[in-house]
């Protein structure tokens, strides 16, 4: 899945929850104040997308720390599928 | 009623509790579906009575497509919503561990343990994505005290009891609300296997001095499930005072 699909999802749900919208990849989640349970809901909502679930490594997800590693995250696990 | 205008889920609604909770549920307006692995008379007249209010689908708790494919199914004719989902169906157990044949350890676990985190699993992805949600276990007073002859079916019970708990910190921020209402002995197939004398010193150790009925049981779980409370994380004793 596109970069800009799966931060147009982080978005939809940082609107949702009454944040401002994430423009900057390099900062931290905990600084945009993208939770784990946001994580969560993204990862679910790109599963109904593409129709199938995602695995997750739970070694890979504790390295994540900004918006960029979300990002890096998400594209890798869609790859190919 | 609290609960009205929900879409809910009640595993093993075909007799006992479950389908006293199933018709209670229909009855105060909220569109309700169940499985079990067998259809009953009852079943079938709930189908007759409140047509597509209702749905029920043959399957095993433990099986996992099955599981989903229902959950699925169910939204779809709920307009994509699932409010509530009540984790009902068990097995019992009626003889000391050492009697216990492996298969039936393994069929307990499979679907008291297994089957009710199958179908939590899935419902809370649904519950996530609309914000807000009730799962409401049916544990047992077996899960918080002893009592011979139960013991994997009382172990079992704990572990909802304990699932309960961890999923509420995981998925309450959410608008999830997780809780367990946890009955003392009454009158059911499952219970059946308790002969009379043992119903009587149930009886006579209980403050209230009676055992709970289903409508007892189901008054606390429509509370529990309506949205109503901020409780959370709790188990709930409908035991008429044996584990005060
Ligand atoms: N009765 C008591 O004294 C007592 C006390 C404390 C707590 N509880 C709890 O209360 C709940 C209801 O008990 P009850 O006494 O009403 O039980 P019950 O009369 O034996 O009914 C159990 C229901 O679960 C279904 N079920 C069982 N195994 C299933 C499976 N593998 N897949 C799908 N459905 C399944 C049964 O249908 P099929 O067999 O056709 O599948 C039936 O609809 C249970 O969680 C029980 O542990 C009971």
């Amino acid at each position: 899945m596109e970069r800009t699909e799966i931060l147009n999802i982080m978005n939809m749900i940082m609107t949702k929850k009454g944040r401002s919208e994430i423009t900057d990849e390099s900062q931290s989640t905990r600084e945009v104040n993208f939770r784990s349970l946001d994580f969560s809901e993204t990862a679910l909502r790109i599963e109904f997308k593409i129709g199938t679930e995602l695995s997750f490594e739970a070694a890979s997800m504790r390295k994540i720390e900004t918006v960029k590693d979300v990002l890096d995250f998400f594209e890798e696990a869609t790859k190919g599928v | 009623m609290y609960t009205t205008g929900q879409s809910i889920i009640v595993s093993g609604g075909s007799r006992g509790l479950g389908l006293h909770m199933v018709t209670q549920l229909l009855e105060a307006g909220n569109k309700v579906a169940t499985f079990a692995r067998s259809y009953t008379k009852e079943v079938g007249a709930l189908s007759e009575k409140y047509g597509d209010s209702f749905y029920f689908a043959p399957l095993d708790a433990v099986d996992v497509n099955g599981v989903t494919a229902f959950v699925n199914a169910v939204c779809d004719k709920f307009d994509g919503q699932l409010d509530s989902v009540v984790n009902n169906a068990a097995i019992g157990q009626d003889q000391l561990l050492m009697h216990t044949d492996p298969e039936t350890i393994q069929q307990i676990v499979n679907i008291n343990i297994v089957g009710p985190t199958l179908l939590t699993r899935i419902a809370i992805k649904r519950m996530l994505l609309q914000g807000s949600g009730n799962i409401c276990n049916i544990s047992s007073i077996c899960g918080s005290r002893g009592y011979a002859g139960l013991s994997v079916y009382a172990g079992s019970k704990g572990y909802l009891d304990a699932m309960m708990r961890a999923l509420a910190r995981e998925v309450g921020e959410a608008g999830i609300f997780v809780n367990c209402v946890a009955p003392g002995f009454f009158e059911s197939e499952m219970s059946s296997v308790l002969r009379p004398e043992q119903l009587d010193t149930i009886k006579r150790r209980t403050p209230s001095g009676k055992l709970s009925n289903d409508e007892n049981i189901f008054k606390v779980v429509d509370l529990v499930i309506s949205g109503t409370t901020n409780m959370q994380g709790q188990v709930v004793f409908v035991d008429g005072g044996i584990t005060s």
